[in-house]
């Protein structure tokens, strides 16, 4: 009971912690991003992959959906212990999981893009003498861009989210912070940790934003229409 | 982990060897045990989740109060960080007196929970006919009518689609609670993880991600078995 | 005077021709085209009509190379286009589909400058050709800025026909062109496209459903029946005078002499001086004359002017019919006047012919009769 009582009277924010722990901080806030920059870009390339088959092949869409549909069900505790066994703590077994979470929504917005590009579009793109290359490079991928934005903005967001799940494998960024808070009855670094990481996953999804409009300025103009 | 208890498992313990193994699952400390703590607040934070969300989705879409934007809901859904979350919570509720244990989870789950719900019994109920609830009210149907024999009536297959999806997630979010001063199934790989056990780490994992899958399952068979045929093929507009 | 009446020509003369082409689609029984043959001379703006899903949009399709013909052969340019990269045959054909595919995430500038910019035109090149082709199909150029979906349907469909022409290919294919515009601005668009066609000479292949339009803009019809079955090719008088099948008289509707009446002009009709002589002319000619025709008026005219109608009993025996009294004419038409409206004005003005100006000349006179005569007569 004694013990509770100091956990309560223990500060949620001891503003010292900054300053002292300040390179604890920022090397947890570089680990966040690293290990979200990785998965994503992970996520991305398996996702490009697997929907340029379920875009070639109609047959392999609806299995390729069901596995990335299977995999985001797998309790995130459950994906990440699964791997232990074979890379230790290490930091394939906290990107390998996380880049498998991001591929229900890449892939699901990247078919919906491509598959969003009318047949008169793709027909006209043709009928006047593009290559298949300029078609989908000029054409069908500037198209499929707002829904390519609007998959990458949940991934990273979300992934930001899962990273400090990692924690639990020694991983996790931020997440470490939270871990090592709780760990020491100590609320600075768990609150820091975790407003840190939501601060992060908010800094991340408004420069995708940005950049998404600044990239597709025909869809701005349309939205700002309806 | 020092503040948190530690299952009397043996070192080294192989997986299956462990899985199988009567004593595991009995005891205080057992796979049941953990398995009940883990159901009884996922059930909660379900039964909380759908007894707010469907009347509120309901009255809302049903008036058509309030233009719900179903694109950023959806956004959010998928970019609440349940740890951070919890994490945030936890020194609150240790000041208010409330404990570890389980006021930080809960309201991360239930959180993670509402959003599917209310998404699914929104665009579920918006999506009815509007040719039909005028139909509906030609014949002197009231509104309340309209509302529980029509609109309602029409949505369920969508709104239990939600209410599968937060479910699922709900379950396979649950065992953070373990590495957040609670235990419930995900015990044993925080457990594991803690003593390097990778025998007992990958069974824990075995557990959660079963658990999981079963409740996937029998969802989809509370689908199959508890809807009118009509209704079920209705189920083509699930917002997942 | 047949439909074959272009074979006599040398092939080279042909901008497209189609030989026994059939097109059965994977999955189907029927034929979406079947032994289809025909010959598209350079610089003749050919329409193909027929119901909905006759297979016009698929011949199109074939002609330019986006699907393959089951059987037969295909050239443009004298070249099997099966033996041609597909890419390259395509550049040199402008194709406006069916429901005009404008890029949305691109301007309308960039839309008209793309074949040019894939061509690896210079930049100022492609601004100068794209202000040419904005001023050509009567867009405004402050336009060019837009995105698609800020245009109205006709002006999107302007701008396909821009983007169309933009390198100026020499084969345009226009796939219901001025479909999804209201009646008023198809008819301005059909008049921009005859005054463009004018201009610029292209071999325009039209699919159209509308039997008005195709008899308005193109010089030869192809009517086709459901299954890609050529019912009959010929010049639009040809078909509306002799249509070759039950088909393609219903198809052409009962107004048959009514529409001819429209798609005549004056300029048809052989030349008839009727009753009128020179100012120096004098009485006895002019009774002559009077008597050759029936009538007591008489028409005047002076270097190739016409004067006016004098009446028998103004004339006087020993003048010339230049110092008789004289009535400016009722009823004028020109020369590019339809038929149609020729009788119209004959009708109206209650006198039983009219006179024909002819840029300022006399053109000659066209009667009820003469009329009559020239819708009887076929042309090809
Ligand atoms: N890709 C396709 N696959 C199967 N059938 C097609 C395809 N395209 C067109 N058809 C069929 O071919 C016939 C002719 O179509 P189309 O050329 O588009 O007609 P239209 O004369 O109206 O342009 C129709 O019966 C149509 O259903
Ligand atoms: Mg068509």
């Amino acid at each position: 009971m004694a013990g509770l009582l100091a956990q309560a009277t223990n500060p949620i924010i001891r503003w010292e912690y900054f300053i002292d722990e300040w390179d604890q901080i920022q090397r947890a806030l570089i680990e966040h991003l690293e290990l979200t920059v990785y998965a994503v870009i992970l996520g991305f390339v398996l996702s490009v992959g697997l929907s340029a088959v379920a875009l070639r092949y109609r047959w392999s869409a609806g299995p390729i959906n069901g596995f990335t549909a299977f995999l985001y069900t797998i309790p995130s505790v459950a994906l990440f212990a699964i791997l232990v066994p074979y890379f230790g703590l290490s930091r394939i077994t906290a990107v390998v999981p996380l880049a498998a979470y991001t591929l229900l929504i890449l892939v699901t917005n990247f078919v919906a893009g491509f598959n969003s590009v009318s047949p008169e579009v793709r027909e006209a793109a043709a009928g006047m003498g593009m290559t298949p290359a300029r078609r989908v490079l000029h054409v069908e991928l500037p198209l499929a861009m707002p829904y390519i934005i609007a998959g990458l903005r949940i991934a990273v967001v979300s992934t930001v989210g899962l990273v400090t799940v990692a924690a639990i494998i020694g991983q996790g960024g931020l997440g470490r912070l939270i871990l090592d808070g709780l760990r020491r009855t100590f609320w600075t670094p768990m609150t820091i940790g975790s407003l840190l990481s939501i601060l992060l996953a908010l800094a991340l999804d408004g420069i995708i934003l940005v950049a998404g409009r600044w990239a597709t300025p025909w869809a701005q103009r349309q939205k700002s229409v309806l | 982990m020092t503040v948190l208890a530690q299952a009397p498992v043996p070192r080294d313990v192989g997986v299956f060897e462990w899985l199988f193994d009567p004593q595991s699952w009995t005891g205080s400390d057992g796979i049941l045990a953990s398995l009940a703590d883990t159901v009884v607040l996922c059930a909660i934070v379900m039964v909380v989740a759908t007894v707010t969300m469907v009347p509120l989705a309901s009255w809302l879409a049903h008036t058509r109060r309030g233009e719900v934007s179903v694109s950023w809901l959806v956004t959010l859904s998928r970019a609440i960080p349940t740890f951070a979350v919890a994490g945030l919570l936890v020194p609150i509720s240790l000041r208010n007196g409330w404990g570890f244990e389980p006021w930080p989870i809960f309201i991360a789950l239930l959180l993670l929970a509402l959003p599917p719900i209310f998404l699914n019994t929104y665009t579920a109920i918006k999506q009815v006919d509007p040719g039909v609830v005028d139909a509906a009210r030609a014949m002197g149907y009231s509104e309340t009518n309209v509302l529980f024999r029509v609109e309602l009536a029409l949505a369920t297959s969508v709104i239990l689609d939600g209410v599968r999806v937060a479910a699922v997630t709900v379950v396979a979010t649950e065992p953070i609670r373990a590495f957040l001063g609670g235990d419930g199934l995900g015990r044993y790989v925080r457990d594991g993880l803690g003593q390097n056990n990778d025998g007992l780490v990958v069974a824990g994992a075995i557990l959660v991600a079963g658990l999981a899958g079963l409740t996937a399952l029998s969802f989809r068979s509370i689908e199959s078995v508890a809807l009118p045929d009509g209704v079920r093929r209705l189920a083509t507009t699930s917002t997942r | 005077m047949s439909s074959n009446g272009h074979h006599s020509k040398g092939a080279t003369e042909m901008a497209i021709r189609l030989d026994g082409v059939d097109k059965v689609f994977p999955g189907t029984e029927r034929p979406a085209v079947s032994a289809l043959s025909l010959e598209i001379p350079r610089g003749a703006t050919v329409a193909l009509i027929g119901p909905s899903g006759c297979g016009k949009t698929t011949t199109l399709r074939m002609i330019n190379g986006l699907i393959a013909p089951t059987a037969g052969r295909i050239e443009v340019d004298g070249t099997d286009i099966a033996t041609q990269p597909t890419v390259q045959l395509r550049r040199g054909i402008g194709y406006v589909i069916q429901e005009v595919g404008l890029f949305p995430h691109r301007t309308i500038a960039q839309n008209i400058g793309t074949v040019p910019k894939m061509l690896g035109w210079e930049r100022d090149r492609i601004a100068e050709r794209i202000d040419e082709l904005v001023d050509l199909v009567g867009l405004d150029r402050d336009m060019l800025r837009r995105y698609p979906d800020e245009l109205s349907g006709g002006q999107q469909q302007r701008v396909g026909v821009a983007r169309a022409l933009a390198a100026d290919p020499p084969v345009l294919l226009m796939d219901e062109p001025f479909g999804a515009v209201d009646p008023i601005v198809r008819t301005r668009l059909q008049d921009e496209l005859l005054e463009l066609q004018a201009r610029v000479g292209k071999t325009i292949v039209l699919v159209t459903h509308d039997i008005d339009e195709a008899l308005k803009i193109a010089d030869r019809i192809a009517l086709l029946n459901v299954g890609g079955i050529l019912e009959q090719y010929s010049s639009a008088d040809e078909l509306l005078a002799a249509p070759a099948s039950g088909f393609v008289e219903a198809f052409v509707g009962d107004d048959r002499s009514v529409k001819r009446l429209q798609l005549k002009t004056v300029a048809d009709l052989p030349f008839h001086q009727g009753p009128v002589l020179a100012a120096t002319d004098g009485a006895v000619a002019a009774r002559k004359v009077m008597q050759e025709y029936a009538t007591d008026w008489i028409g005047v005219t002076s270097d190739d002017i016409f004067l006016g109608w004098v009446h028998a009993d103004d004339i006087l025996t020993d003048a010339p019919l230049a110092s008789a009294p004289r009535a400016m004419p009722a009823a004028q038409v020109r020369r590019d006047s339809t038929l149609r409206s020729a009788m119209q004005i004959i009708m109206t003005s209650h006198t039983s012919v009219a006179v024909i100006d002819d840029g300022g000349q006399f053109g000659g006179v066209v009667t009820l009769e003469l009329i009559r005569a020239g819708l009887e007569a076929v042309t090809d």
